[in-house]
């Protein structure tokens, strides 16, 4: 086994931030970020989220949405969360008392494990596991379990109907988000978030690559899936099952599922973020800003300023994407959810593992990112991925056109269907 | 520090697996096995096999309970109410079966030896050191570079030193997917809701096409 | 150690718990709290729950459990080997070539088979 100097440099980030020794710096850094985290931006995202969607929707809608609290309704969330909690607390009599407590708490509490990796800037990140992309899906791994757990203690039939479609929905859909992570794991040679970040610098974005940007699609999609998103939302539409899995929950405990799935969604958007478009770096192929990193505080300060803003304008595209896509798609039907997860998500996230390989030969292999090397990865690769998605599409019209009456396209010939 | 911690979380282990054990309604069960998957993760972590760790939550807790649960719903009632009780004749050789158990992994675990021919660790003050220093000996390195970058060692053993394990076990995989494939296929066509009496006793056709118009309602309740 | 991390996650779980706990004591220390035969009982749309709460669950959610499972072990293997592809040759994408091969031939299966069907 010969070791490759290209991922040996990824053994070197071990000894900054990986590890950490119990002392005060340490204490001190981790208590800053839980104090600012769970004081202010968590929590100040989160409601501005909610804000920021009513008013986008809204004005998809050619309306103004909230405008009476506060000036252009900014004062709105803050107005919704002193409704939750003045609300009357009613739990069902024949509920399990202690699962309906601990579900929400569960969901909430997936949903902030999920930030405690993301690196925001050079050295803003409070911990830089060695396995981040493993702990990461393991930890959004919870959500599924909170979910049931909420269906079932409510004793309610629709809502154990609604948590099972929703568990088996973003259980399916967190098969092709996982094997989405693997191409960046396999160009960045680690797990760790902050390795990957690295990586960007020197290889460029992920998402310029076409294994990259067939995983950036798949997983974007299988995000928006998880976290319960038009038109993924079939668990929570009011108009199918009630409420799905939060009909019995009433006032605040139900604003902490609200809580958690807008958290989710910013973290889903951070993720995707970092692992596809290069964390904050503006500019694509370029080490900008990070290579302005000196030894003084004050060139800290400035590049994570940098780093900080851009990371945030990108999530917030990300986020007004999310958006745009709740008011312009109808909801999917549960079957069709299914089958786009098994049928075409899986088969390609496989199919580009191999693809991500071969661009690692092409042009991660030979050392230092060439515009040669790159052209002839983009070409091949991308007519590999082309030809994956292509065949995918057509392997699923020609099996459904075998069977008509189980399609899910109408079928050609009208004809032979009438007479059934 | 390190043995309190490890107290800790083996009494809440303990603890939970005793909840499982002897709790009568079964998802508490699966409740009480959730945290104890997740006081396993945590002996992980003390054991500084931290992407285990972080794999036992993702396959057990986030895969393995769910199916438990899916399990439990769809073999017993669905709010895991009834419960079975041990026959009195099984008890007493059921304890005697746990206990002899119980000694066995006493004797092997006080006699192990670790891979690389010292006896196990019982502190980590007696664990050698993570960060590189003068005159350890020749395996110490090697350690090292297992617990700072775990999954890649473990990608370089899985590739090399244990290939038959890792593609019989994807094989197992496959084997236990069709299995599974196979006990559920018998079960089709589902059984229908029964049917009001007053309505024609169509032949129930599986799930093929119906045009009663009151199919669509009684089958939206059983999906 | 690489492990001190973990002490943050505690730390951070533990926060987490008491955020989310947090407004549930405010809401038992403010709410109004007026019971009700009406309230205690179980939402169907304002009518009376008829009929048990037994509901007959369909095989197929299991599948769908069960096709995770595989898959998410999948996944398990699938991380160590693109970790340390970099410093293999290419006997590694071979034998990940024939793993995935193999969990395909399973996916297949179970789609030709039409347990894949929402049915």
């Amino acid at each position: 086994m010969i070791p490759d100097e290209v991922w040996r440099s990824a053994v070197v980030p071990v000894a900054n931030l990986q590890l950490v020794e119990l002392n005060l710096q340490t204490w001190i850094r981790w208590a800053l970020w839980l104090a600012v985290g769970f004081a202010g931006i968590f929590p100040g995202i989160v409601a501005y989220m909610v804000w920021l969607e009513r008013k986008v929707a809204a004005r998809f809608q050619d309306r103004i949405g909230p405008n009476r609290v506060g000036p252009l309704g900014l004062l709105q969330p803050i107005a919704d969360a002193i409704k939750l909690i003045t609300k009357e607390n009613i739990v069902p009599r024949s509920a399990d008392r202690i699962v309906h407590l601990l579900a929400p708490i569960l969901v909430l509490v997936s949903a902030f494990l999920v930030m405690a990796v993301v690196p925001f800037a050079v050295g803003l990140v409070p911990v830089d596991l060695p396995s981040g992309l493993v702990y990461l899906i393991a930890v959004s791994s919870l959500s599924p379990l909170g979910i049931f757990l909420a269906g079932w203690s409510s004793r309610n039939k629709y809502s154990l109907l609604g948590a099972m479609r929703a568990v088996a929905q973003l259980v399916s859909y967190e098969v092709p988000q996982v094997l989405a992570t693997i191409p960046v794991a396999l160009w960045a040679g680690s797990l760790s978030l902050v390795t990957i970040f690295d990586r960007q610098l020197e290889f460029g974005w992920n998402v310029f690559s076409p294994p990259g940007f067939l995983a950036f699609a798949t997983f974007l999609i299988a995000g928006v899936a998880e976290v319960n998103r038009t038109p993924f939302d079939l668990p929570e539409a009011e108009s199918e099952i009630i409420a799905g899995y939060h009909t019995e929950y009433t006032g605040m405990r139900f604003g902490l599922f609200f809580l958690a799935e807008y958290l989710s969604v910013f973290g889903v958007s951070c993720v995707a973020t970092v692992l596809f478009l290069g964390g904050g770096t503006p500019i694509p192929f370029l080490e900008f800003p990070v290579d302005l990193l000196g030894d003084s505080t004050a060139s800290l300060i400035v590049v994570n300023l940098i780093l900080l803003s851009v990371f945030l304008l990108k999530v917030l595209g990300f986020i007004f994407l999310m958006f745009w896509i709740r008011a312009t798609l109808p909801r999917m039907r549960v079957d069709r959810l299914m089958n786009f997860a098994w049928k075409y998500l899986v088969p390609l996230s496989i199919l580009n593992v191999f693809f991500a390989a071969i661009w690692y030969e092409m042009v991660i292999r030979p050392g230092g990112l060439t515009f040669g090397n790159w052209l002839r990865g983009t070409l091949v690769t991308g007519v590999l991925v082309a030809a994956a998605v292509y065949l995918t599409f057509l392997l699923n019209r020609k099996l459904a056109e075998a069977k008509p009456l189980d399609a899910d396209w109408p079928s050609v010939a009208p004809a032979t269907e009438a007479a059934r | 520090m390190a043995s309190i911690l490890f107290l800790v979380i083996a009494t809440i282990g303990l603890a939970t697996a005793l909840g499982t054990v002897l709790s009568r309604n079964l998802v508490r069960a699966g409740l009480y096995l959730v945290a104890f998957f997740f006081a396993v993760a945590c002996l992980f972590v003390l054991l500084e096999a931290e992407f285990l760790a972080a794999i036992q939550v993702l396959v057990y807790i986030g895969a393995v309970a769910i199916l438990l649960m899916f399990g439990i719903m769809l073999t017993r009632d669905t709010m895991g109410d009834d419960t079975t009780a041990i026959p009195v004749g099984w008890m007493v050789p059921g304890l005697f079966g746990g206990l002899c158990v119980f000694a066995v992994l006493v004797v092997g675990i006080n006699n192990s030896i670790a891979p690389s021919g010292w006896s196990p660790w019982e502190g980590t003050s007696s664990r050698p050191s993570i960060v590189k220093e003068e005159a350890e000996p020749g395996w110490v390195a090697e350690r090292r570079e297992a617990v700072n970058d775990m999954g890649r060692v473990i990608g370089v053993e899985l590739m090399t030193r244990y290939v038959v394990p890792f593609e019989v076990a994807g094989l197992l995989l496959t084997a236990a997917l069709v299995g599974a494939i196979a006990l559920a296929h018998r079960e089709d066509p589902d059984p229908k809701p029964p049917r009001s009496a007053n309505r024609a006793a169509g032949p129930g056709a599986g799930d093929g096409p119906s045009t009663e118009a009151e199919e669509p309602v009684a089958s939206s309740v059983s999906s | 150690m690489v492990v001190y991390n973990y002490v943050f996650i505690g730390l951070l779980l533990l926060v987490a718990v008491a955020f989310a706990a947090a407004p549930l004591v405010v809401v038992a220390l403010v709410a109004p709290r007026k019971r009700s035969a009406a309230k205690d009982d179980t939402y169907e749309c304002g009518v009376r729950t008829h009929g048990e709460t037994w509901v007959r669950f369909r095989i197929q959610y299991y599948i769908y459990a069960i096709m995770f499972v595989v898959f998410d072990i999948e996944t398990v293997f699938l991380y160590p080997w693109a970790v340390s592809y970099g410093g293999l040759g290419t006997f590694a994408l071979v034998e990940m070539v024939v793993f995935l091969t193999i969990l395909g031939a399973g996916l297949a299966y179970a789609w030709a088979k039409g347990v894949l069907r929402w049915a």
